[in-house]
């Protein structure tokens, strides 16, 4: 239960310091921007197929927009969450309290989980909506929201974790350097796989697996992209040198992987912690 | 409560890298005593404290707290603890940190409310439960450290340096909470810079310097027997002087007479005598040492020990 006494205080600390009220304002902007954009497109510019591949494109772009958003406050939020309480001296009054140093890290780590997936699908459920406001339709809407949020629970523990032996600033930098290179890792992955340069597509997929969120990100294209469009981006030969399409979703063994990786940095964590002194 | 005394340890020793902070710490503290930890800065004293609750871990050397190794989860239940760097969320208001405080000991969710303000009484903070602690001065935070310390009627409570923000009147609070904590049975250990408070409040002190403990004992051990008797005195005639010089006469500055080699089992017999001798008695001190001449004098003879080349480093 101890866990629980952790959690409660974190949420109420995201809370208490007005980030989701800031957060949440500036989410409803973006969703009434992404509402008023899909409803101004002028549809009768495009011929059918051509306006369900803009409207795909957009929405995928808006994704991405949340998932950077998405992503890096969540490591921003999760950096300091430990960093800054052996920071400031917090963590010498909480510490010699019968609360085990494992309790501790699973207590912060489930308060932003349950912060980012509250804030992850109350965002996204409007911004889809947004979407579906101005006439679009999305594709596997739950999915691809499914996905944003393990892109962010992978994210945020690796801050959490860095917290652990890192300032604050240096773990939230860390972890938003990691998002970076895991993306580029991606995209370089897809023009080494068209431009059959097997080493580099190799080191690009290895740097995915040991930073997976790109992968995960992938499993948002794939789960957006209409069905015509993805039969397009597997047989055309012009689509296939887009180092952002996606023509098959995330395998089984990656998303099983995805949730090793992160219980392996949780525990990594852990360990970290109870190592450390205080 | 079992039997085993409230701290006992036994070579405690702790390097941060080549640095010594703490070297061959051995000492017993016995429960319900007050015990002062003292030692000047970077002698080692907060890397005592801290290894004793399991903050830290030990380079080598055994202890144990309230008989259990350190760092016992079910021991911390019984355990208080006022850091010397103390940073409470400053989000929350003080009735908050204790009930989160209060939920870490396992206090049952019906007491809580009750036992936060006892504990916001003790300190004097009840006007101020509700208030977050951002609007709090220094010295009330580190009232609200006290009574986080405090909360739960620990067995033992460790405060370090628990006055260093507070004014006089904070610091008579203190003397009087560490009081009320000795008639409880409770075992305090206390680190402080302020000797004058040590002196007032502590059975036992220990002095630690360069990581290691240099004298420990009672009060009464550490400064040893009274050195001299100053008495005020009036109608010091002839007889009279004679008479004071008999009874160990050192130094003359009327009022005051100052007396070397009068022991305590002597003072109300010589009284009587001068009494006899038509002397007018206003006043009989002892005069002895304060444990800051001691406490200097002993960290003087350290640094003149030759035996004393080790780094150290709190």
């Amino acid at each position: 239960m101890k866990i629980l006494a952790i959690t409660t205080i974190t949420i109420l600390e995201i809370v208490r310091r007005r980030v989701a009220s800031i957060v949440g304002i500036a989410t409803l902007l973006g969703v009434v921007a992404v509402a008023w954009g899909f409803y101004r497109i002028n549809k009768d510019a495009y011929n059918p197929i051509s306006a369900v591949a803009f409207e795909s494109a957009l929405t995928i772009l808006v994704a991405f927009a949340f998932s950077v958003v998405l992503a890096v406050g969540a490591s921003f939020l999760a950096a300091p969450a430990i960093a800054a309480d052996l920071d400031s001296g917090i963590a010498l009054a909480v510490l010699p309290r019968p609360v085990s140093r494992t309790e501790y890290v699973l207590g912060k780590w489930l308060g932003i989980a349950l912060t980012i997936c509250c804030y992850a699908i109350v965002a996204g459920v409007l911004g889809f909506a947004g979407v579906r406001f101005g006439g679009y339709h999305p594709p596997h809407e739950v999915k691809a929201l499914a996905f944003l949020l393990a892109q962010s629970v992978a994210l945020f523990t690796l801050a959490l974790v860095l917290g652990t032996r890192l300032p604050a600033i240096a773990a939230g930098i860390v972890a938003v350097a990691v998002f970076g290179a895991s993306w580029i890792a991606g995209i370089t992955a897809s023009v080494a796989q068209s431009l059959n340069a097997s080493a580099l597509e190799h080191a690009a997929q290895l740097a995915g697996l040991v930073f997976p969120t790109d992968g995960l990100w992938r499993g948002v294209v794939f789960e957006l992209t209409p069905a015509a469009a993805l039969v397009a981006e597997s047989t055309t030969a012009a689509h296939q040198i887009n180092p952002f399409g996606v023509t098959a979703p995330p395998t089984i063994a990656f998303l099983v992987w995805c949730a090793l990786w992160v219980l392996a940095v949780l525990a990594i964590g852990t360990v970290s912690m109870r190592k450390r002194d205080i | 409560m079992n039997a085993a005394p409230a701290i006992e340890a036994l070579g405690l020793a702790k390097r941060f890298g080549r640095r010594t902070a703490l070297e061959d710490l051995s000492m017993t503290v016995g429960r319900g005593e007050v015990f002062g930890f003292l030692g000047p800065n970077g002698a080692g004293k907060t890397t005592a404290v801290k290894l004793l609750l399991g903050l830290i871990r030990a380079t080598s050397g055994a202890a144990e707290v309230l008989g259990a190794p350190l760092g016992d989860l079910e021991a911390r239940r019984s355990i208080g603890y006022l850091p010397e760097l103390f940073r409470y969320q400053e989000w929350l208001t003080a009735r908050e940190v204790l009930h989160f405080h209060a939920n870490l000991i396992g206090i049952p969710r019906s007491g809580r409310r009750r036992m936060a303000a006892e504990a916001l009484d003790a300190v004097g903070l009840t006007s101020r439960a509700d208030s977050r602690v951002a609007s709090f001065s220094k010295g009330m935070q580190q009232r609200l450290g006290i009574a986080v310390a405090i909360l739960g009627e620990p067995e033992l409570i460790f405060l370090d340096e628990p006055t260093s923000a507070l004014d006089p009147v904070g610091r008579r609070d203190v003397r009087g909470i560490v009081e009320r904590l000795r008639a409880r049975g409770a075992t305090v250990f206390l680190n402080s810079h302020l000797l004058t408070e040590v002196e007032r409040v502590c059975d036992r002190v220990a002095f630690v310097d360069a990581g290691r403990v240099i004298a420990e004992g009672s009060i009464d051990e550490i400064l040893g027997a009274p050195r001299e008797v100053r008495l005020r005195l009036g109608n010091v005639g002839e007889a009279g002087e004679t008479l004071l010089r008999a009874l160990g006469l050192c130094r003359s500055d009327p009022p005051w007479y100052t007396m070397r080699g009068l022991v305590d089992e002597r003072i109300p017999s010589a009284i009587e005598q001068l009494v006899a001798a038509g002397v007018s008695i206003y006043a009989v001190e002892s005069a002895r040492a304060t444990l800051e001449d001691r406490f200097l004098q002993l960290l003087t003879e350290n640094d003149e020990d030759p035996s004393d080349h080790h780094d150290h480093n709190s």
